[in-house]
């Protein structure tokens, strides 16, 4: 069967490998409050807004430690989640999909949760970690439905 | 949908893993459509047809909620 926008199985490992670094580095950041130093350099904005004044194509300085850790998550988590398995057939194919859409209606359904009842500053904290939800809940329900298949052999 | 690919393997004296090798599938595979949790694609169906050298009706049959 055809199975499209899928790379090659050989990439899984490096997927892996990037997605835990990626999630490793953002539970440390996320529990110290180093400033600036070293992670600060040179990039270039396309657009900037910083309070007073708007610019365009800028090189400005910034801390590029969420950059690189939100690249690793997000580049790893496609990675593990669109290469082909060892054995790729139509089965495997469908479980691939059917995580999606639940991956895709659970994101969306704790997103209205939050619309309905967080407020203020905690919301756009919801929102960051909106931007990673559904690749790391589409993930863990296609090694799951993945494991479930496989311990119900004879 | 329900089949009967478990009874056609005994017959031909293959394992779940035999079977998945001779149509290039997973065992995974092989075993959720025995387990009547997968219906197969016509692609696969032909193939394991062809395989057991039996008309699709006399692996495959339509249950009444289909």
């Amino acid at each position: 069967m055809k199975t499209n926008y899928l790379l090659p199985h050989k990439y899984k490992k490096l997927g892996w490998t990037l997605l835990s670094l990626g999630i490793i580095s953002f539970i440390i950041l996320g529990s110290t409050q180093y400033e600036g130093g070293f992670f600060e350099i040179k990039v270039l904005s396309i657009f900037n807004y910083d309070y007073t004044n708007k610019t365009f194509f800028k090189i400005i300085k910034d801390d590029i430690r969420n950059e690189v850790i939100s690249i690793l998550i997000i580049v790893g988590g496609l990675l593990v989640g669109f290469t082909k398995e060892k054995i790729e057939d139509e089965f495997i194919y469908k479980l691939r999909n059917d995580s999606l859409v639940w991956a895709f209606i659970l994101n969306y359904t704790i997103l209205l949760i939050t619309i309905l009842f967080i407020y203020g500053g905690d919301f756009f904290e919801v929102m960051m970690y909106n931007i990673f939800t559904p690749l790391i809940f589409f993930i863990i329900r296609f090694n799951f439905l993945k494991y479930k298949s496989r311990s119900h052999e004879e | 949908m329900k089949n009967n690919i478990k009874v056609q393997r005994a017959i031909h004296d293959m394992t779940q893993a035999d079977l998945a090798d001779k149509i290039g599938v997973s065992r995974q595979t092989i075993n959720a459509m025995e387990k009547n949790k997968y219906v197969p694609s016509t692609v696969l169906s032909l193939k394991i047809a062809k395989l057991f050298e039996v008309p699709l009706e006399g692996i495959f049959f339509l249950e009444d909620e289909d």
